[in-house]
């Protein structure tokens, strides 16, 4: 088992994955957080539809994509059937009927709307995500956002060490097959042996994530004041573009959503 | 530590340890995160996915909200870890986009709001279960909106409290247990909660 999947070749010269990662990030937000309103198809569908149009302008290959995808299309067929199995609306026909399992037309569609809709809320963040540089990401929080530099770069200061815990992990499974553990096929026993591997691998990050920060402190990381910075995120026009469609593209939706009359909020 | 503070003060500042050492637990659950997403929370929910017992396997997603609360013992400690954790869980990979930023911030909040009812006094075990059981009532509340949105009353009920069952047991009790078995190695030394341990 390999810690962390293969990295996805993006391009990153495309015109959407060019873009400032705060702007990406909060383009992102705007269609997942209003679609959290209501559950209805049509906002749904129309802003599931709008972001995969958009994938080859992030840069992003159709077969990484689905490679990269299959888990949410497992997701998006299970909140499907459980939201069909399990929702109060029963009419229509019945398409299945096993002891107090029941399953209609129109609980099947209910739960198809469901579905759609967690496929419409996660799709543009994965986008956004898959073609952001963290590093990236923290200079842009703390130049426009103003997020505090010690805990952006803190964060980064660790987010880097993830290759180096991908690492140790595969060092520790390999010491403890050298003494007999693992490679059990009980799965109570071979858990057991996962849990202790695990422990022994955040033992180790945080003994080096101590001495981290005293090499950081060395280094006068905690004197917050006249702080540079080396590289200069800039916030330019076509980002504050990106971020108007994005607002836009969400408004045209829900007003649609509003005029078909198929906006139900789900608080009501 | 540059300029000496009173002792409040010094009580919620956050030294460069706390914030390096908050940040890699979130990057070791961010990175456990991604592996759960891909591999055992696919495997899983096959049989009992979206049921209303799915959160009965969802109380991983909370512990780095109480490990990071218990360990660091600051105000926005649990919070802080939990949305580190999910925001490298989404870089690493993960198929459900920002929609696991935004509940890393529910279920931290949850948590945090626990620790701050608390005062930031508390940080036993009973300190650490209701922190869970906070994590796993934001966790519940978050996810009957999102992914079982159309469920029947009674049983959005029921999910919420299986969340809050897992936050409580396995967030909290999971949580608790793994501070102290870090406290026992003394990987813990330049934080509180690795110095009240008794010597051996």
């Amino acid at each position: 088992m390999t810690l962390l999947q293969t990295h996805l070749s993006t391009d990153p010269g495309a015109p959407l994955a060019r873009r400032n990662p705060v702007a990406k990030l909060a383009a992102a937000l705007i269609p997942s957080v209003v679609l959290l309103v209501s559950v209805d198809p049509v906002s749904s569908g129309l802003l599931l539809t709008a972001w995969l149009i958009s994938v080859p302008s992030w840069g992003v290959g159709w077969p990484g994509l689905v490679r990269r995808l299959w888990p949410l299309g497992l997701a998006v067929v299970m909140v499907t059937l459980g939201n069909a199995v399990f929702t109060a609306r029963k009419g229509g026909a019945t398409m299945l009927e096993a002891g107090p399992l029941l399953i209609t037309t129109e609980s099947l569609a209910t739960g198809a709307t469901a579905g759609l809709r967690v496929a419409a809320i996660a799709l543009p963040g994965v986008l956004a995500v898959l073609t952001i540089d963290p590093v990236d990401l923290a200079d842009s929080l703390v130049r426009h956002l103003r997020v505090p530099a010690r805990f952006a770069y803190g964060s980064l200061a660790a987010f880097r060490l993830a290759p180096l815990l991908a690492a140790e992990w595969e060092v520790l499974g390999r010491a403890r097959r050298a003494r007999g553990l693992g490679g059990d096929r009980n799965p109570l026993r071979a858990l057991a042996v996962l849990g202790g591997r695990l422990f022994a691998l955040l033992v180790g990050a945080v003994r080096r994530g101590t001495h981290l920060a005293v090499a950081m402190d060395a280094r006068g990381f905690a004197a917050s004041a006249h702080r540079t910075s080396a590289r200069r995120p800039e916030f330019g026009r076509a980002d504050a573009a990106l971020l108007a469609a994005s607002a836009l593209l969400t408004a045209v939706a829900v007003t649609a959503a509003l005029a078909t009359g198929a906006w139900s909020p789900v608080l009501s | 530590m540059s300029e000496p503070g009173t002792v409040e003060l010094r009580r919620h500042r956050w030294r460069t340890v706390d914030i390096v050492v908050a940040s890699v637990i979130g990057v070791v659950f961010g990175v456990v995160f991604a592996i759960w997403n891909n591999v055992v929370y696919s495997a899983i929910s096959g049989p009992i996915g979206s049921s209303p017992l799915a959160p009965l396997v969802a109380g991983i997603w909370l512990i780095p909200a109480v490990v990071g609360g218990l360990v660091i013992r600051k105000a926005g400690a649990a919070l802080y870890t939990e949305v580190v954790a999910a925001t490298v869980s989404m870089f690493f990979g993960s198929v459900w986009g920002l929609s696991v930023f935004m509940s890393g911030v529910w279920q931290g909040l949850g948590a945090e709001l626990v620790f701050a009812l608390l005062l930031y006094r508390r940080w036993g075990l009973l300190a650490a279960v209701l922190a869970g059981g906070g994590a796993g009532l934001a966790m519940g509340l978050y996810e009957i909106n999102v992914y079982v949105s159309t469920y029947a009353a009674d049983w959005k009920l029921v999910y919420v409290l299986s969340a809050v069952a897992t936050g409580l047991v396995v967030a909290g009790g999971l949580g608790w247990l793994l501070v102290r078995a870090l406290a026992r190695t003394g990987a813990l030394a330049p934080f509180s909660a690795g110095r009240t341990q008794r010597e051996i």
